[in-house]
């Protein structure tokens, strides 16, 4: 069989489409589920009881089921409670609850693996516990969190793909499209990684490079 | 019209939770001999391997699964027309594709992540490249690999998910199937969701035992570094 690009062409404005509503979700489940992640973090690290064992269960829950059933259950099990979402907000809301249980382990990752003797240092000179959070924790576990968190962004823009089994009309979905309507299968699937691997490479490199310019002054000296 | 979700229809689930720890076993086992095949080549002294396997591995890791998926599910027909694959056979190809991917780039951390002067002594004492990785790399490394490897075994029954899109009853499917059985979604995923859970489970406790029994901090929960091109 011959490979021919040029029927794709008529639709390269929805490709370029379903790539922008890929990335509009990721975005935006990115940043409503990385600020929900820090309350399910201190949720879970806090002194109430019933509050931490509950974000607990919610991150195990999350964590050790599928995106695309969590999808489900939002797209197709909440209708049945009364509550009708379109397929976009269905992936936003499940793409936002399924990132803050990430992003929360990388958290709580990120701020075991600040040594301890730091939390001591400052209990010695005598610092409040928030004082010591602030001023001697913070900084180095923000650094421990960068890169985990930029590469949850990545792997979050990966799994936007599962929108288009409900139907929701991104990158994927429309690969699937442009493939019934043309029959240049293989053709379209190409363009179509190339696309999602551009991105993720692209992603990629202005993490590492922001990552080096916002952390130049702990370069060789991981903490 | 429909008939209320009851232990009936567990058995339908059941089995495709079956079929999901099949696929899972079957491209796991691949994923990981082909995985250790690139993550070696990756960190050959061959420049050829190491590119070969570094092209291979970063565009696995930027694509989607899913995209994978279709490619071969769709594709593979139309590249090679005489050959016929079952949705099994093509669901354990397009997973072993993928696991092959993110099982290298664990090897090749972990390979990394034994002290440079382990493979310097092996260089001194005149050892060649196979027996210096047999004897005195991978022995070590084999222990770095293994938590890693738990939580990206979990991630590989969470993904086969996806391969509901090919039609293949496995436990996503499955719940589909009981959905327009029943008209019940929220029980018939709530079981599914819980099905996958238990699976998933058991992985990470066997991981913590496996961490008991040989002193291995196993994490379950940590994910290879992202695809770096």
């Amino acid at each position: 069989m011959a490979l021919y690009f040029g029927d794709l062409l008529p639709f390269s404005s929805l490709l370029l489409e379903g790539l922008w509503t890929a990335l509009y979700i990721t975005l935006v489940a990115m940043v409503a589920g990385s600020a929900l992640g820090v309350f399910l973090y201190l949720g879970k690290v806090g002194p109430g009881k019933a509050v931490s064992i509950f974000c607990s269960c919610y991150i195990e829950a999350i964590r050790n089921t599928p995106l695309l059933v969590q999808l489900y259950l939002i797209y197709f099990a909440l209708p049945a409670l009364g509550i009708n979402l379109e397929p976009i907000w269905a992936a936003v809301i499940g793409l936002t609850l399924n990132n803050a249980a990430y992003t929360a382990e990388i958290y709580r990752a990120g701020f075991e693996s600040v040594p301890h003797g730091l939390r001591e240092a400052g209990k010695a000179l005598g610092m409040k516990n928030a004082q010591i959070v602030r001023y001697i924790v913070l900084l180095p576990a923000t650094r421990n969190v960068f890169p985990a968190l930029t590469n949850q962004l990545i792997l979050l823009f990966l799994a936007s793909s599962i929108g288009s089994i409900i139907s929701l009309p991104e990158l994927t979905n429309a690969i699937m499209s442009v493939s019934n309507t043309t029959y240049r299968t293989i053709e379209v699937l190409a363009v179509g990684g190339l696309l999602y691997l551009g991105v993720s490479a692209l992603l990629s490199l202005a993490s590492k490079r922001a990552e080096t310019t916002l952390f130049r002054w702990a370069v060789g000296a991981r903490v | 019209m429909f008939r209320a979700f009851d232990w009936q229809d567990l058995i339908p689930l059941a089995k495709g939770a079956w079929l999901t720890i099949q696929l899972c076993a079957m491209s796991g086992i691949l994923g990981i001999i082909f995985g250790l095949i690139l993550g070696i080549a990756r960190t050959s002294p061959s420049r050829i391997a190491r590119w070969i396997s570094t092209i291979y591995i970063s565009c696995v890791r930027g694509i989607p699964i899913l995209v994978i998926i279709f490619f071969i599910f769709f594709g593979i027909p139309l590249l090679f027309p005489g050959l016929e694959l079952d949705k099994f056979a093509s669901a354990v190809i397009a997973l072993t594709c993928f696991a092959a991917a993110y099982v290298a780039e664990i090897v090749r951390g972990s390979i990394e992540a034994v002290p440079r002067g382990q493979s310097e002594a092996a260089d001194a004492l005149g050892l060649n490249y196979w027996a210096k990785l047999r004897y005195v790399v991978m022995p070590q490394a084999r222990k770095i690999m293994v938590p890693p490897g738990v939580g990206f075994i979990i991630g590989l029954v969470k993904d086969s998910s996806l391969v509901t899109v090919t039609g293949l009853v496995e436990l996503t499917h499955a719940g589909n199937i009981v959905t327009n059985l029943t008209g019940d979604p929220i029980m018939t995923f709530l079981t599914v969701a819980a099905m996958y859970f238990v699976i998933c489970y058991s992985i990470s406790l066997l991981g913590r035992l496996y961490e008991k029994r040989t002193g291995i901090q196993v994490d379950p929960l940590k994910l290879p570094e992202p695809a770096s091109v």
